[in-house]
């Protein structure tokens, strides 16, 4: 039924049109996540590729560049498509 | 038992999106195939890093990995020859090219 109302998009059907383009993943805790998104799963476990994690811990900021990565869909909070960097937010 | 275990290869088309299969699309069990004996880097929850050869994984992100070499903040803690990580307390699976840099 909700497919043929164009006006009505699944959550899923969002992540879906995100893939192949950046997309920010702020997880649950001090970390966020930009990427290029290459697919996910019903758990929304995602592939993500040319990733910066961003890490706040009391010394500052982590950056961590990773190529591609498997993540966890268990501690994902929110998903931002176009992938704004956590320096604007 | 062994069923249960392919929680990311049931993903792709009941997903809503993410399988399709077509061109760029990799799912997380497309990944998972795609890994396997490379050298991969490993972040639990709990922060620490383990990077080694991943021998063996399933559907859980349940990990095996030889020449296992265990980092904590960035420094190196400890060996292994071989290790198993339970996959609940995954989480991300890198393939291993990575720098890293510490802003601020």
């Amino acid at each position: 039924m909700s497919q043929n109302n164009p006006s009505q998009l699944l959550p899923s059907e969002l992540i879906d049109r995100c893939i192949g383009s950046k997309i920010w993943v702020i997880m649950k805790g001090d970390k966020e996540l930009v990427g290029t998104l290459c697919g996910f799963d019903v758990y929304v476990n995602m592939v993500l590729e040319d990733v910066t994690e961003y890490e706040y811990t009391a010394e500052g900021r982590r950056i961590t560049k990773l190529d591609q990565i498997l993540l966890n869909g268990n501690n994902i909070a929110i998903l931002v498509p176009g992938g704004s960097p956590p320096d604007v937010a | 038992m062994s069923s249960g275990g392919e929680k990311s290869g049931s993903g792709g088309g009941g997903g809503g999106g993410g399988g399709g299969g077509g061109g760029a699309v990799k799912t997380p069990s497309d990944f998972l195939k795609s890994i396997r004996g490379r050298p991969v880097v490993v972040k639990l929850n709990s922060g620490v890093d383990y990077r080694g050869i991943l021998a063996c994984l399933d559907g859980y992100m349940n990990i095996a990995m030889e020449q296992t070499e265990e980092y904590v903040n960035g420094q190196l803690k400890n060996k292994y020859g071989d290790a198993f990580i339970r996959g609940n307390n995954v989480l991300y699976i890198s393939t291993s090219k990575r720098t890293l840099t510490d802003g601020l």
